[in-house]
């Protein structure tokens, strides 16, 4: 039956994910903070300048240091206002962030416990990555299954400039792969060769198909970023750090939650713990 | 063995003529080596029977067969021989040629179709053309479940008769669970490929090439590419209306009425991309070209000069030779992927058969075949159709067809005859009896049961009855109405 299962594999791999636009508005935006009232001001202002979403529908607010002391104290300011999207950043009422090994206990809860996303922003005492931030312009979508999840695209093509770029990334996991093909390479009746060569193929044929179809939908519509595609095999913090730097990239975009588990998406919390200069849009 | 006749004595004293005329003039046989040797066939066909219980393969069953039945015979002293032991053949320039005596008993013209076909449709799948039609015709249905249905029924039809059965199945098959799993219609998986599996025996009606027992029949008949097709061709139109009808009815198949299930549906089925598996697109309009060649050249092979004399074995094989002209580095991979078992089965069936003439076997169930036929035009040959389905609903119907046509030659049965169509009609239809009956029955049942559905032997039979019923009903009126 192995015709059978040629077939089925022909016609499973023509069923494709189209990519179905959905903008996401923003109209309220809520920056949580863990400074004083004019700090937090400041501070929001400075966040206010990066994000290229101003405008006469958006209403921004912030909550300050003094609004709450415990994570449930955060969630009833947060239920307060309802926003869209959440600003913040790292190792809120926490000297954390001068260690670079944790996200701190409020952004960790407030991405799990939350549907709203979270754009993490550098701490406010990280001045030199604050100073950088500049002007959102180049926007990176990041995960290792891209095929399929109109979510993080729309998300991604909602906060990205009309002017600016997006680029869809998927990158492969290449230690686990290389770790099947050193399995397959034992296995006689696997022919290594043709395995490495149509899986690496396939895998990464379903990305590229599918930012296709990104680019087709969008081509519908007016104003619409420019879509660049990464699709390749690599270790995701290393060639995160050399994308990042190649396309200067200055927001990135990823899952942080797991159906199957209750902790961060195992892609994007090493990303968060070590990438702490980029801002982060945390769906 | 239209250039060879074979011949028992030694080289130079028997004519070919007269070999040919009477191949058994020579065997005095008593009624106890043929009853012996009709146990031995019996055996053959009960174990086919339970090829799935032996798990053995055909060609390993008949092969045994072969062997011992072949043994027997020249022990018996029932082989062609000569004194010496030798066994040659002549041709029409009085050349001759010594061989094995079981090599003249295959018909080497009925391999060479479905060597040829089947490298030439696995070259041809290659290029994409035949997942490009089917995933055409899915996005055509808009993802209706009715008009999937149709489509897939009428594919299933086309198919069956360009490529073969199991391919047919197989393809259209898989495309079945892959769309029904888009559409969220699981619950419709059963219906649909009880449906098509049936209706690839129908399609296994329409050409020559079709089906085994078509290819066996038709050339014992004479029945050209094309006469086959006309005569054919009214019986299974009806028949895949009435079967896609039926089937729509009894495993409740509608259409949809709701419009956001419409969009939805055809939202999804739009997804499919037909291009997916095209590698290159001048092959793919290479291999659609060659397809309609050869679907031509077979049609016309019996009037078209040079090629009637080398025959439709040659047009298979001549053209699987041009579609692997392609893949020339890796033609070795297509060879592998040839059904050995098939062409094994079926040359160990010949000899088995052989053996079986010259012990009067054949003759014996000849003279019983023969109180059937002259029962008339019309009680014979309804007889012989429905006898035929009963026989292929449990065991392959390739030896049933095989050893009748043997029989309806040796009785000097004209081409026009209707007897030859009862077979071709019996043997096809009845592999819907059973999950048994046919290959491509049978792959339908691996299919459903590799999805996690159960269809038991008896949930089969009792699903597939009134189809069968229907069919073998519809086949008898047509033999008796329009080819007496």
């Amino acid at each position: 039956m192995s015709k059978l299962d040629q077939f089925e594999s022909v016609f499973k791999a023509a069923s494709k994910e189209r990519f179905h636009y959905s903008p996401q508005e923003l109209h309220s935006i809520l920056v949580v903070t863990d400074l004083p009232e004019h700090e937090a001001k400041l501070y929001t202002d400075r966040i206010r300048d990066y994000l290229p979403l101003d405008g006469e529908n958006i209403t921004w607010a912030t909550l300050t240091g003094e609004e709450f002391d415990d994570i449930g104290g955060l969630f009833e300011g947060i239920e307060k206002y309802r926003p869209d999207l959440i600003c913040t950043y790292r190792n809120l009422k926490s000297q954390g962030w001068q260690w670079p090994y944790s996200l701190g206990e409020y952004l960790d809860v407030l991405t799990q416990a939350t549907t709203t996303p979270v754009l993490v922003y550098p701490h406010p005492e990280k001045k030199e990555a604050l100073e950088k931030l500049g002007q959102l312009k180049n926007v990176m979508a990041v995960t290792d299954h891209l095929a399929g999840d109109d979510r993080l695209v729309n998300f991604a093509i909602s906060v990205t400039p009309k002017d600016g770029t997006l680029y869809l990334s998927h990158i492969e996991d290449k230690r686990t792969f290389d770790r099947y093909i050193e399995v397959i390479g034992k296995i006689p009746a696997l022919d290594t060769d043709v395995a490495k060569t149509t899986i690496t193929q396939q895998l990464l044929k379903e990305p590229r198909d599918y930012i296709q179809s990104c680019r087709d939908v969008l081509a519908q519509h007016e104003s619409s970023p420019k879509i660049e595609e990464v699709v390749q095999m690599g270790t995701h913090l290393d060639e995160y750090k050399r994308l990042i730097e190649e396309h200067q990239i200055n927001l990135l975009v990823l899952n942080t939650k797991d159906a199957d588990q209750l902790a961060m998406h195992g892609l994007a919390y090493p990303l968060a713990v070590e990438l702490k200069d980029i801002p982060m849009l945390m769906l | 063995m239209s250039w060879f006749t074979w011949f028992a004595s030694s080289p130079t004293s028997v004519p070919a003529s007269l070999a040919a005329s009477q191949p058994h003039a020579h065997h005095a046989v008593s009624l106890g080596v043929t009853l012996f040797f009709l146990v031995l066939l019996i055996l053959m066909i009960l174990s086919l029977a339970l090829e799935e219980k032996l798990h053995a393969k055909k060609s390993v069953i008949v092969g045994v067969f072969a062997v011992v039945s072949l043994l027997l015979a020249d022990i018996f002293g029932l082989l062609p021989l000569s004194q010496a032991g030798r066994f040659f053949v002549e041709n029409p320039l009085h050349e001759k040629i010594e061989m094995p005596v079981y090599i003249p008993a295959i018909d080497w013209g009925v391999v060479a179709i479905i060597l040829g076909s089947s490298v030439f449709v696995d070259v041809t799948s290659r290029s994409g053309l035949f997942s490009w039609i089917a995933i055409k015709l899915t996005k055509a249905s808009n993802g209706d479940p009715k008009k999937l249905l149709t489509y897939y029924g009428v594919m299933t039809v086309l198919f069956s008769a360009v490529l073969n059965n199991v391919t047919a199945m197989i393809i259209v098959g898989s495309l079945t669970v892959v769309s029904l799993e888009k559409l969220e219609r699981r619950e419709k998986l059963l219906g649909f490929l009880l449906i098509e599996g049936l209706l690839t025996n129908i399609g296994g009606l329409l050409t020559l090439i079709s089906s085994v027992p078509n290819i066996i029949v038709g050339n014992a008949a004479k029945i050209s590419f094309a006469k086959f097709f006309i005569v054919a061709c009214p019986y299974v139109a009806v028949a895949t209306a009435l079967t896609i009808w039926m089937g729509a009815k009894l495993f409740k198949i509608e259409g949809l009425t709701n419009e956001k299930e419409m969009a939805a549906a055809n939202e999804k089925v739009q997804s499919f991309d037909e291009n997916d598996g095209i590698e290159s697109n001048g092959f793919f309009w290479f291999a659609t070209t060659m397809t309609g060649l050869f679907v031509g050249t077979l049609a016309t092979a019996s009037f078209l000069p040079y090629i009637k004399d080398l025959g439709m074995g040659y047009v298979a094989l001549g053209f699987a030779l041009i579609m692997l002209i392609r893949y020339k580095s890796e033609a070795d991979k297509f060879y592998q992927a040839v059904d050995w078992d098939l062409l094994a089965f079926f040359a160990g069936l010949f000899v088995v058969i052989h053996v079986m003439e010259h012990a009067q076997v054949l003759a014996l169930i000849g003279k019983g075949l023969s109180v059937i036929v002259k029962l008339g035009p019309t009680l014979g040959s309804g007889l012989v159709l429905i006898s035929a389905s009963a026989f292929s609903s449990v065991t392959d119907n390739i030896p049933l067809a095989a050893m009748l046509a043997k029989i309806l030659g040796n009785m000097n049965t004209p081409s026009s005859s209707g007897l030859w169509w009862s077979v071709i009609f019996g043997a096809n239809l009845g592999g819907n009896l059973t999950p048994i009956g046919s290959a491509s029955t049978l792959v339908a049942v691996t299919i459903i049961h590799k999805h996690g559905l159960k269809l038991s032997f008896g949930e089969f039979v009792v699903k597939a009855l009134p189809f069968a019923l229907l069919q073998i009903a519809l086949a008898t009126v047509y033999v008796l109405l329009f080819l007496r």
